[in-house]
């Protein structure tokens, strides 16, 4: 999908309070673990994501909640539970560039970490 | 939005150490070519992925008083649209402060209908991106 000229003005130039809470909400690395995970497979529940995570289902809850504040995810009400999903494109292809991206400088910059101190331990 | 990415991170170690680790091989990819001049060729290769790009500003620590140093420059896997990626090397409190944006700024032209430079062909420069 590819917005309109105005619909491009309008996310580059205005709302700022929008673009902080999109980069806001993915300051936080769980969030962004999360989002990826949400992207990769289908329409997720908070219990289905905890699973796989090392925090509690509370905790994954209030990351969702930030998530969906920020207009990252959507909530599906599916009976009694909620599935959450990515906001479909060009949104989405914006914060899995920045996902990906994130998690290479992440890695990156632990390896530069681990090299130096290596280094300095070496040289005495 | 702008699409970015950015990173900080302190090191135990002094601006030339790092900078020699930035620039050399093995962190931005096994293999790094770089012609630190405005305008140079860059090229990284990490087994079977290879980008390639040009260097849009490149200050050695040995260039500056102040001890910092930076280095700017736009990679693209083939096929994929150039990013630019923005490396500033600082004296930190306790040792070095490394800072790191990338950016697609790109991506701004191509929704607007502008062809991208880096998508779909090998070459891309200074002189296309101010085009």
């Amino acid at each position: 999908m590819i917005p309109s000229d105005a619909d491009w003005a309008r996310a580059a130039l205005g709302e700022p309070s929008r673009a902080d809470a999109v980069f806001g909400a993915l300051s936080d690395r769980t969030r962004r673990t999360l989002l990826a995970a949400i992207a990769a497979g289908p329409a997720a529940t908070a219990t289905e994501l905890a699973a796989d995570l090392p925090i509690s289902r509370q905790a994954v809850l209030k990351h969702l909640n930030a998530l969906a504040d920020a207009g990252l995810l959507e909530r599906e009400r599916a009976g009694r539970e909620v599935r959450y999903r990515v906001t479909p494109a060009p949104l989405s292809d914006a914060v899995s560039w920045m996902t990906d991206v994130g998690e290479q400088w992440d890695e990156r910059l632990a390896a530069l970490g681990r090299q130096l101190r290596g280094e300095r331990t070496a040289g005495g | 939005m702008i699409e970015q990415v950015e990173r900080e991170l302190e090191l135990e170690a002094s601006v030339e150490e790092v900078w020699d680790a930035v620039t050399g091989d093995g962190w931005l990819a096994d293999e790094v070519a770089l012609e630190l001049l405005p305008g140079g060729d860059a090229s990284f290769r990490s087994g079977p992925t290879e980008k390639a790009g040009w260097v849009e500003e490149a200050s050695p620590p040995s260039a500056s008083e102040d001890r910092t140093a930076s280095l700017v420059f736009w990679w693209a896997a083939e096929g994929e649209s150039a990013t630019r990626v923005e490396v500033t090397i600082t004296p930190g409190e306790r040792g070095t402060r490394l800072r790191v944006i990338e950016s697609r700024p790109l991506e701004l032209l191509d929704l607007v209908g502008v062809p991208l430079p880096g998508a779909g062909q090998r070459s891309f420069g200074p002189a296309m991106v101010a085009a």
